[in-house]
């Protein structure tokens, strides 16, 4: 038929209308809301049974007990462990985040040998079976050229046996140079060690729960200084007992927030503080006689170098303090009603720090009794239970023999290890006195300051192994990389030595299946040895691991795999008051670098419990608290006051040039008014390199701008900051 | 070439002009699509928007465009329902503006909520208690209304209307128009209203919170005012636009004339409305909420400052309505001009403030003022109903039979 | 369903966070984001488009070193009741798809993801900046998909979230308790996220209107206040200081005004 206009409008306003009226419309308006709701990109978390189950958190010395969610296999949340002495059920941010450590871009998926030049990051998976062969032969070679002390260890930390069967492979092949990254629980062992004329594995322990009065000289208490949780419950403790805490800083940290009492002393005169104190105490006669009599020595000598050195003029002159404020301090201080207790150790303690102010705070402890008592500082045996440690025949090859960083004679008889010393050794003329390097759990190329300096040491050690279970500034520098479980995956004993007094080791337990092809670098270590052959092999007489670990803990083994801890319930601190020595004389402050000139601002690292300055970078819910006053975009956020800034002529949230006579950085500036003016701080634990995406490329490495300074006493680094300049960019 | 098509005894420009005109238009329109689509495709990650500033320019231009497009519903009222015949002579142009200003603020809106594809939740879920419901329903049915008393212009194009079917069909409408202008002024008194109630309900950003009656906040019937009041004038200034670029006459003077009188006193009353509403709002609502006026006006001078309040009440407001009211001022061009002008400014700044500042604005004393500029994907989708509505009455004024005086005031021999 | 619980003597669970205690350490809100499938961008130091429900803010006292005080206070989602618990919340009295919801049965404002339509109306409505709206895709790299808690559905682009008191947390409990035969739950039986992981014990959670719980007499601290109560919200969040300067920064004055001082409007539209 011939359709004309009209029926052809009618035919097709009809079938308009007609499909209107189907149910397609409506059909089609579901789909589209149900497709909406179920985009194929958006995650379908998988179902199962759901269990908990115990292990220990390793992402920082703090020894926190960690409660594990699993669905079927995957570990969806990690959450603080209910009775644990340290956390009692609390944990902190990046605790919580372990689980992306875990399944993180980070993680090293396989064996893996270097394949394009050293920091290209270019590698080649192998067989764990060459790996291990692999470092046999290497170590084999060197041996057999008669290098054995070439060969050397870096671990995160001393004890525990993962470190020590690393430690007596060296051994036993002939090298002392097993070296651990520091901390300013090696401050304190030395102070111990050397005020207290003792010797091995000791340390500070701190009485927090029954102390009266707490003077921190720059300690971040809630800002994870020792072990973090342990000491943000008890502050909290103390705080709902209105025990006063005094926070000696150049700024309001958290900790200063927290503790609403702010001593403003000029950056790096804590120790004159502590010695001004100490003077005032003396010239009351406020001190405790028999702490300084009996079996203590030197308090003459002590007393008259204050008197000479520490008069209240002097004392307030450098520290800018008020000496009526300082004698006050003193008095409430040296109050016996008042059970106080002074500690040390800037902010996180993750810088050692200089001896001046250890020896200081502890002579100020010990002249009012403070020492070895409740509610003071102890000096606390590291839990020792590792026996095949002490079987001298195995370290008979080493007596006697000289360690490259010279830690544990002479000058430095006091300290175990001085990493901060080994890369001006290897930098010195000729070939490098390390051969072969093993990297455990460390990350000295980050953390150790002068990273440029570092950087060259490490690149002129002729064979690195890392055994790190993710990609890190070190292991980017290795040869050869034999990934270890996460701890998430692994079995692990970890004595705690945060500052506790109770001995306290937890155990990390394999919660979760291995998710690459990793092994535990305990078992690796073992495999190694067996593989070197006799004598090296007899040393280690366990099938593998789990057999030292369980044979090494004994009836501790089985209760531990069941509560995740042990603790000695009834242990009673230090009985009996040990001999202290008072010092004579001490040695100076350290210098900061930089022309006072050209550099008329003090620049300090500021830590805190969103941003973590250690061996383990920030997980991506961390990072995520960071505020925009530390990170702004890729840039580093740096604080001053803002009369320091105006005179200064910068402008808030602006760009600026910080330089320091190490280096200097592009930074965004903040204004706040609770900084000292003439103080610049600068966040610490960003400038990280490598795999994670959303940490890698952020701001910049403390240690880039803050140069070591190797305190006299100990040999350890005793830097607490630098001079620095700030110009508008 | 598209002679045939325009209506008997008028002149029109060459089709050459016209489609070169249409061709720039046209282009803005597709830049402002391919805007449009990356905000479908990659999500609103492409505005510049924030989660303090959760509504900003988009919402402001729906404000907008329904206050300017109220000239449809008002005129429509005046003419249809009080009767006043001489209105006659601009219903058509001012229901064409309106229905660009509506077809608009509907495509604004699919573009800036997060699930287009939901959008029907809004019918489907509603919650009465909503402003936005009733905006929702409101607006969706009066557009429809404005379709209706479009269809029938259209069907009056030459072609169209030889067709009998549609001659009767738009002479029956025609007849019916009193009923459907009734519902349009009802419809828009609520979403009008309505909108003005998006802020004005909002007890959790004082800026914005008004007391009222019932459900209603003040701003309800301000809204609703204020749109009656300007959108005459916005109806008129798009007239005038129209006889500036077509070179002709085309609307009676007394037309204007009655049209401006009755937008001067309605602006007047409004504004006396609004000053009253602003002054009970700074003196009693806000401070027993912990406001003084200046906390809203001293903190960000230049973009918050309190001259935007004189700029939107006095001069915008106060000063179009004594302008519009006099005799000589709606006699003299210029000062017509001007008037008509600061009204339809006065109005959309009125929206642009109610919109803005309380995104802007901490309502926590620790929280700090945000700023925004919009991204050009925001501008450029902005832009789009714009041109697309110039491009839709250029079309109606050259092939529809808009203006009935347009013959007798341009005879062509 | 709001028939079945309006009847019942509502449950009306709540929080009270004591600012003398918040060290600012952040374990909160990481807590809450690994409890709650939240999502991270490579960059999040934009903080107006970053996703923390609960995120802490610094407050300080604006005077000049060293007398410069900071209090850091942690802020989730406030609950809102409105006048009389009526449930008329600034965002459930606004939201036109009813996708966000107050549950008289306890106090609860629920977010339906799958139902919000992302028009922004809650948050523009929102005091408190307590909602967050999904500009992006979630992104999880490959692995970190296993992390995923199948608690919480992963929230699709261009819809709104918010703290939910761990509601799935609730959930679970009720089924459990019903399991039992029992209606109501144990303060200890539903805790949220951020509570259990604070190293302060700064957050206290339960039940305000069951005397057995402790946040019921906490609230009443003499030191106790709200955020913006003069706004007539009607948080469920109490806060509590021992520092004048912090309570007085929990609301808005004008000069001279006591801290404290009254609300007047006393109803709301709608
Ligand atoms: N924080 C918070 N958490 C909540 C709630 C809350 O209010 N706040 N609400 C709780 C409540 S009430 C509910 S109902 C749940 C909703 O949580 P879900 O039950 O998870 O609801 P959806 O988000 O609709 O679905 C989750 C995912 O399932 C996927 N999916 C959809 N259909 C299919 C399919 O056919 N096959 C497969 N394999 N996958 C599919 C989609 O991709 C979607 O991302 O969330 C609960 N969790
Ligand atoms: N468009 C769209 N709509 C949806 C869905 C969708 O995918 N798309 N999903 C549907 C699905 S799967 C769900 S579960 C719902 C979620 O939507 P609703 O059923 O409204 O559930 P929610 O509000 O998410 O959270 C559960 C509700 O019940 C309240 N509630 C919690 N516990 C109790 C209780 O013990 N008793 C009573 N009486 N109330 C309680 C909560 O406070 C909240 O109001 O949304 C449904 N609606
Ligand atoms: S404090 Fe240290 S040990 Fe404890 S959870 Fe945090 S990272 Fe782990
Ligand atoms: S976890 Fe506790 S202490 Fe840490 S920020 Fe949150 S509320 Fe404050
Ligand atoms: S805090 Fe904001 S989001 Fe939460 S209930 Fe109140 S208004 Fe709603
Ligand atoms: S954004 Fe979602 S929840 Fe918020 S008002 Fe719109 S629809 Fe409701
Ligand atoms: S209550 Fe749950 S959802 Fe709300 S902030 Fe705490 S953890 Fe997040
Ligand atoms: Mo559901």
């Amino acid at each position: 038929m011939k359709i004309d206009r009209r029926s052809f409008l009618a035919l097709g306003l009809g079938a308009a209308a007609g499909t209107a009226l189907t149910p397609l419309p409506w059909k089609l308006t579901d789909d589209i809301s149900i497709w909406t709701q179920n985009w194929r990109w958006l995650p379908v978390p998988g179902d199962g049974d759901v269990t908990m189950e115990i292990g220990a958190c390793t992402l920082c010395p703090g020894g926190c007990g960690i409660s594990v969610r699993k669905v079927g296999d995957r570990i969806v949340k990690i959450e603080g462990l209910p009775g644990h002495p340290v956390n009692d059920g609390g944990v902190c941010a990046l605790g919580i985040s372990g689980t992306q450590l875990l399944y993180g871009g980070s993680r090293i998926k396989s064996p893996m040998k270097r394949s394009g030049e050293r920091g290209q990051n270019k590698w080649s998976p192998i067989s764990w079976d060459d790996a291990i062969a692999e470092v046999t032969a290497q170590i084999k070679t060197l041996v057999e050229a008669g290098k054995q002390e070439s060969l050397a260890c870096i671990t995160g930390s001393g004890s525990g046996t993962t470190p020590l069967l690393f430690k007596r492979l060296l051994a036993v092949l002939g090298s002392p140079n097993f070296m651990t990254t520091s901390s300013m629980a090696d401050s304190y062992s030395a102070v111990i060690r050397k005020m207290h004329r003792l010797s091995g594995a000791v340390d500070a322990g701190f009485d927090f729960e029954n102390t009266g009065f707490v003077l921190s000289f720059g300690s971040g208490i809630v800002e994870g200084w020792g072990s973090p949780l342990r000491m943000i419950r008890t502050a909290n403790d103390l705080k709902t007992k209105k025990v006063s805490m005094v926070q000696v800083e150049q700024r309001l940290s958290n900790t200063a927030a927290f503790t609403q009492a702010l001593v403003a002393v000029k950056p790096g005169m804590e120790a004159d503080l502590a010695l001004g104190m100490a003077a005032v105490i003396v010239a009351e006669n406020l001190h405790n006689a028999s702490a300084v009599g009996g079996s203590s020595s030197g308090f003459a000598e002590f007393a008259a170098m204050l008197k000479q050195q520490f008069s209240p003029d002097a004392v307030s002159a450098k520290t800018g303090l008020k000496s009526t404020a300082i004698a006050e301090l003193a008095r409430k201080f040296a109050d016996p009603a008042n059970r106080s207790l002074a500690i040390c150790g800037r902010g996180q303690g993750s810088a050692p720090g200089s001896m001046r102010e250890f020896m200081a705070v502890h002579a100020l402890n010990a002249l009012v009794g403070r020492v070895n008592t409740q509610g003071g500082v102890y000096a606390v045996q590291a839990p020792d239970y590792i026996d095949w440690a002490k079987d001298s025949s195995m370290t008979a090859a080493i007596t006697g023999k000289i360690r490259i960083d010279e830690a544990g004679v002479g000058a430095f008889a006091h300290t175990d290890s001085l990493l901060n010393r080994l890369p001006a050794k290897i930098l010195a003329k000729g070939d490098s006195p390390v051969g072969l390097l093993l990297v455990s759990e460390a990350n000295p190329v980050y953390t150790l300051a002068g990273t440029k300096q570092v950087m060259e040491a490490f690149k002129k050690i002729p064979y690195i192994v890392s055994f790190s279970a993710t990609m890190d500034e070190t292991t980017a520098l290795a040869d050869i990389i034999l990934p270890n479980h996460s701890y998430l995956e692994r079995y692990q004993d970890i004595p705690v030595r945060a500052g506790l007094v109770k001995p306290l080791i937890n155990l990390a337990k394999p919660v979760a299946a291995p998710q690459y092809d990793t092994q535990n670098v305990g078992d690796v270590v073992i495999k190694i040895a067996k593989a070197l052959e006799t004598p090296v092999a007899d040393a280690f007489p366990w099938e593998n691991y789990e057999d030292c670990l369980a044979k090494t803990l004994g009836d501790k083994w089985e209760p531990m795999k069941e509560k995740g801890f042990w603790t000695d319930e009834a242990f009673v601190p230090g009985a009996g008051a040990t001999a202290f020595a008072f010092p004579a004389q001490l040695p100076d402050e350290p210098a900061l670098a930089g022309d006072e000139k050209t550099m008329a601002l003090v620049l300090l690292p500021k830590e805190s419990m969103r941003l973590w300055g250690g061996a383990v970078a920030d997980l991506p819910f961390v990072l995520k608290t960071v505020p925009d006053t530390d990170l702004k975009g890729n840039q580093v956020v740096v604080e001053v006051n803002p009369k320091t800034g105006a005179s200064l002529g910068l402008a808030d949230g602006k760009e600026a040039l910080l330089t320091t006579a190490s280096g200097s950085a592009t930074v965004t500036v903040t204004f706040f008014e609770g900084i000292m003016e003439g103080v610049v701080a600068i966040p610490k634990g960003l400038g990280h390199t490598g795999s994670e995406k959303y940490i890698a490329d952020k701001g910049v490495n403390t240690g880039d701008l803050i140069a070591p300074f190797e305190d006299p006493v100990s040999g350890l680094d005793a830097a607490f900051g630098t001079r620095a300049s700030l110009k508008r960019a | 070439m598209d002679s045939a098509l325009i209506p008997k005894g008028v002149k029109r420009c060459s089709f050459g002009t016209f489609s070169v005109g249409m061709m720039i238009l046209g282009i803005i329109v597709l830049w402002g699509f391919y805007a449009a689509a990356l905000c479908w495709i990659k999500g609103l990650n492409q505005t510049n928007m924030n989660d303090s500033y959760g509504f900003a320019l988009w919402i402001w231009a729906d404000l907008a465009v329904i206050a300017i497009g109220g000239g449809a519903f008002f005129t429509g009222l005046l003419r249809y329902v009080i009767g006043l015949d001489e209105l006659k002579n601009i219903i058509n142009f001012a229901v064409i503006v309106g229905f660009c200003c509506y077809c608009s603020a509907m495509l604004i809106l699919a573009i800036d909520i997060g699930q287009p594809l939901r959008g029907w939740f809004i019918f489907w879920h509603a919650n009465v208690h909503s402003m936005l419901t009733e905006v929702a329903f409101c607006l969706s049915l009066y557009l429809c209304v404005l379709a209706i008393e479009y269809l029938p212009l259209v069907l009056e194009n030459r072609k169209m209307d030889e067709v009998p079917f549609f001659h009767n069909l738009s002479h029956n409408m025609h007849g019916a128009m009193a009923v459907f202008a009734a519902t349009g002024a009802f419809l828009s008194c609520f979403h009008q209203g309505s909108l003005g109630g998006v802020t004005g309900v909002l007890f959790g950003r004082p800026f914005g919170y008004r007391e009222g009656i019932f459900v209603w906040p003040w701003t309800f019937f301000l809204y609703t005012w204020s749109a009656a009041a300007c959108g005459p004038c916005f109806t008129m200034l798009t007239c005038k636009i129209t006889e500036a670029i077509s070179g002709k006459k085309l609307v009676k003077d007394n037309v204007y004339d009655l049209l401006a009188k009755i937008s001067g006193w309605m602006i007047g009353t409004y504004i006396v409305a609004k000053i009253a509403d602003t002054i009970y709002w700074a003196a009693v609502t806000s401070p027993s909420m912990g406001f003084s006026l200046m906390d809203y006006y001293n903190r960000h001078p230049l973009h918050h400052g309190i001259w935007i309040l004189i700029l939107e009440i006095v001069i915008c407001g106060v000063v179009p309505a004594l302008i519009l009211i006099s005799k000589r001022g709606r006699a003299s061009k210029p000062l017509f001009m001007t008037a008509i002008i600061l009204a339809v400014i006065g109005v959309c700044l009125n929206r642009w403030v109610m919109v803005m500042t309380p995104m802007a604005m901490p309502v926590m004393s620790f929280d700090s003022w945000v700023s925004y500029f919009p991204s050009w994907q925001e501008l450029a989708t902005t832009i789009l109903p714009f041109a697309g509505g110039i491009m839709v009455v250029a079309m109606s004024y050259r092939y529809l039979p808009v203006f009935p005086q347009e013959k007798e005031l341009n005879p062509v021999d | 369903m709001e028939k079945e619980t309006e009847h019942k003597p509502g449950k009306k669970y709540g929080m009270v966070i004591d600012l003398d205690k918040c060290t600012g350490c952040g374990s909160c809100m990481a807590a809450c984001m690994a409890e709650n499938n939240v999502p991270c961008k490579d960059d999040e130091s934009n903080k107006l488009t970053s996703i923390t429900w609960i995120r802490v803010y610094r407050l300080t006292n604006k005077k000049p070193f060293p007398e410069t005080e900071i209090c850091y206070l942690p802020k989730p989602c406030m609950h809102c009741g409105g006048v009389g618990d009526q449930g008329h919340s600034p965002c459930v009295s606004v939201c036109p798809a009813t996708a966000t919801d107050y549950d008289h049965g306890t106090g609860i404002v629920s977010q339906i993801y799958t139902r919000c339509f992302g028009c922004r109306y809650c948050m523009a409505a929102c005091p408190y900046h307590a909602r967050f709206f999904n500009w992006w895709d979630p992104i999880w790299p490959a692995d970190l998909k296993k992390s995923l808690s199948p608690n919480v559905s992963p929230r699709m682009r261009g819809v709104v979230e918010k703290c939910s008191f761990c509601f799935h947390r609730y959930q679970l409990a009720m089924e459990k308790a019903y399991v039992e035969g029992r209606r109501d739950l144990e303060e200890v039986e539903y805790q949220t996220a951020c509570t259990q992981a604070c190293p302060s014990g700064a957050i206290t959670f339960g039940d305000l209107n069951n005397p057995d719980h402790a946040v019921a007499t906490m609230k009443d601290d003499p030191n106790a206040f709200r955020l913006l109560e003069r706004l007539q919200t009607n948080p469920k969040v109490y806060y509590i200081s021992s520092r004048e300067w912090v309570r007085r920064a929990g609301d808005n004055y004008l000069k001279n005004e006591p801290t404290n001082s009254k609300p007047r409007v006393t109803a709301h539209h709608g």
